[in-house]
């Protein structure tokens, strides 16, 4: 069953408990348009489809813990902060902070995004479509981030444990990174979820970064 | 770092077991963690390595017989100037290793603290005093009222201080949760998430099947505060729907400016798994939120956020470490915060780097004086309240905190003492003699969580009373009555600090 929402004039407040009352009440997809205006659209749930036309704030899909988010416009910063579970599609671009501090759970961004992507991620796979800015992965301690374009300086700046992929240039490492050759499992993997999310990319030239180190602060 | 050679560890061999009869007892070899004793060849224990003493007592604890004596090399600090044993030593250690030295608990030393000042009491000029015995005198204080559906209701004006598991063992964990429980007052985290028994115990229940039938065991019940710190380990949705109040950690006394340090010898399996990091790796918090990287804005609007996905019913605190107080407070209040905590440098830590500890930061008694002031300037005196912690260790402390300004204050180091600790400060190293700090399973079975909670729970009657006498002799019947009044400075700089009037005036 679907349900649409006009979130035009109204608040968080306000938008989150009409989402909320349509989820609990069996409603599996809810459809909300004009809600550029507010922060924290879609946080905090744990099931349903969200189907958001038009762009988001900032920190939208906070806390995930189950729900398939789509949002046909661009998302403002840290989009999918924490989340633990769930699916969030963008099909637009994702201002800086996208991912971060995920514990699991997917994002997918088929335009590009800014710096500090998948920043502390634990356990999440964030797949960005075109280009990506500074800091990608700094301090991740799991999860995967594959990037189709390029990216920018001090990638995995300390991170200790999980797999960054880049499909194009870099301009610089971070401490505790290094580059390693690709290896067919990995290509399986991606083609996998190139194939699950519709992007068209060739694994094969995907380069792998790894940490160096998995105690690279006092334990050197 | 251990300081080498800082304890002169003796036995008195006349008295000792092992020694009458060899191989009847050698407990201190057993407990001690640092290898100090030893057996001989003939079953007797002896002091091997006094070098390696980090000053914990649990030897004399456990000896049966009480023949170990251990003293401090103190007096060898004042013969050297300024070149104190403990700085050579650490230039020592820095020359060796290329390492600076990481230790436990907050700032020592002569610092400005709450013994600088005093109470006074009421004699004939009014208020006069209340008769603590015959009296009663209110301590209760509400955090987000009028502001969440559901407020913290606190029975005493004290809270556990944040402490993470993986800093402190689970066992401490359950401890101060279910002390909290029997004492109807709150319990923090820390920033390593949480695990269920911590989230039952606090809440008055001994286990999930009691919880589910309502069936409570510790009465009245206490609250669990949950932690949403710059690591963001263990946090998830259920973790903050689980809660009773979310505190968004900004920074702490003993590391102001540096996220939170768990070393991996403290990494154990459980601890990995909660926090979401591999066994054994260091867990070390970055210095920001990289989700409030903007931050007047982005603060404002992760408050709205979290309020949001709780339903509107959890207070939000925001808890600072001791920087630009004034401006930092302004900003927390202006975000939306329903209370702010702050942490002096006498705050305690499990692991921060020495220096930071001593040489960054403010003391906790010129925390209170520009808080205070923010808030009147943002008309938010009463709305938002005020917890101050970092080194309160009695109900004087408490009463003085109170006076200055605080609405509450919260304890961390002082309860680990209660359950037990002697203050070595090797915290870090995991291998805490009493099961504090320990994660060792084996030194952790000598912390028992019921045990440990009954010491809490008379340790903080202790200081409540104090807090319900003092504030009575200063003519009080309510804790909100307290004021700047009632303290005199004992120095100077005190007066200067605190904006209290100097003795004799």
């Amino acid at each position: 069953m679907e349900y649409k929402i006009d979130a035009a004039g109204k608040d968080l407040r306000n938008l989150s408990s009409e989402i909320r009352k349509a989820l609990q009440n069996g409603i599996s997809k809810i459809i909300i348009e004009n809600a550029s205006q507010i922060h924290g659209i879609a946080s905090g749930l744990k099931d349903g489809e969200i189907i958001i036309n038009g762009d988001v704030g900032d920190y939208a899909a906070t806390l995930n813990d189950g729900a398939f988010i789509t949002i046909n416009g661009s998302a403002g910063k840290y989009l999918a902060d924490n989340m633990t579970k769930g699916l969030v599609i963008v099909n637009g671009d994702a201002d800086y902070g996208c991912g971060v501090y995920c514990y699991g759970g997917e994002i997918v961004v088929k335009g590009n995004a800014g710096d500090f992507l998948g920043a502390l991620n634990k356990g999440a796979t964030i797949i960005v479509s075109g280009d990506v800015g500074d800091y990608v992965g700094i301090y991740m301690v799991g999860g995967e981030i594959i990037i189709i374009g390029s990216v920018g300086e001090n990638i995995g700046d300390w991170f200790i444990r999980g797999t960054i992929f880049i499909g194009g240039e870099y301009e610089s490492v971070g401490h505790n990174c290094k580059e390693v050759s690709i290896e067919n499992e990995d290509i399986k993997k991606l083609r996998q979820y190139f194939n699950k999310f519709n992007i068209n990319a060739d694994p094969r030239r995907f380069r792998k970064l790894v940490p160096i180190s998995a105690r690279p602060f006092y334990g050197r | 770092m251990p300081i080498t050679g800082a304890y002169c560890v003796t036995m008195d061999k006349e008295r000792c077991i092992s020694w009458k009869m060899p191989w009847k007892c050698s407990t201190c070899v057993e407990v001690c963690p640092n290898s100090v004793f030893s057996v001989d060849e003939v079953g007797r224990a002896y002091v091997s390595n006094d070098l390696a003493c980090v000053g914990c007592r649990i030897c004399i604890e456990y000896c049966p017989n009480n023949v170990i004596h251990i003293r401090s090399a103190e007096p060898e600090r004042f013969t050297r100037g300024i070149w104190t044993f403990q700085t050579i030593d650490e230039i020592h250690y820095k020359a060796q290793t290329g390492k600076y030295i990481l230790r436990g608990y907050g700032a020592m030393g002569p610092l400005p603290h709450f013994d600088d000042l005093i109470i006074v009491p009421a004699q004939l000029h009014p208020p006069s005093p209340r008769d603590k015995y015959r009296e009663d005198c209110k301590i209760e204080v509400t955090i987000g009222e009028g502001k969440v559906e559901e407020p913290l209701k606190l029975k005493i004006p004290i809270i556990f201080a944040a402490m993470s598991y993986g800093a402190i063992s689970r066992e401490a964990k359950m401890a101060l949760a279910l002390a909290a429980a029997k004492l109807g007052t709150a319990v923090s985290t820390g920033e390593g998430g949480s695990f269920p028994e911590e989230f039952y115990l606090a809440h008055g229940f001994k286990d999930e099947e009691n919880f589910r039938n309502s069936r409570k065991n510790y009465e009245p019940g206490g609250y669990l505060i949950v932690q949403w710190a710059s690591g963001r380990w263990g946090v998830s949705l259920d973790y903050l729907l689980r809660s009773d109040a979310i505190e968004i950690k900004i920074g702490q006394g003993a590391k102001p400016g540096m996220g939170g340090h768990l070393l991996g010898e403290k990494v154990t399996e459980e601890i990995a798994k909660i926090r979401g990091i591999p066994i054994g790796t260091d867990c070390l918090s970055p210095a920001t939120h990289y989700d409030i990287l903007n931050v007047e804005e982005d603060l404002k609007k992760q408050i709205k956020i979290l309020r949001d996905v709780t339903d509107y019913k959890k207070p939000i605190i925001v808890k600072l470490g001791p920087g630009r107080v004034y401006k930092d407070v302004k900003i927390a209040a202006e975000a939306g915060a329903d209370a702010i905590a702050i942490d002096g440098s006498q705050g305690g830590t499990g692991t921060s780097p020495e220096r930071a500890i001593q040489d960054a930061g403010i003391p906790t008694i010129g925390l209170i004086r520009p808080a205070v002031k923010a808030l009147q300037d943002l008309k938010l005196r009463e709305e938002v309240k005020l917890i101050i912690m970092g080194g309160i260790r009695n109900g004087a402390d408490v009463v003085k905190a109170l006076a200055l300004g605080a609405d509450c204050v919260a304890v961390g180091s002082a309860a680990l003492i209660a359950m037990g600790c002697r203050v070595c400060t090797q915290c870090l190293r995991g291998k805490c003699p009493y099961g504090i700090t320990a994660q060792d399973l084996e030194l952790r079975k000598r912390l028992q969580p019921e045990k440990a909670a009954e010491k809490l729970v008379n340790f903080m009657k202790a200081i409540v009373d104090e807090v319900k006498m003092l504030t009575m002799l200063s003519g009080h019947d309510d804790i909100r009555q307290l004021s700047r009044e009632d303290l005199r400075a004992l120095n100077i700089n005190t007066a200067a600090i605190t904006g209290v009037k100097l003795i004799g005036y």
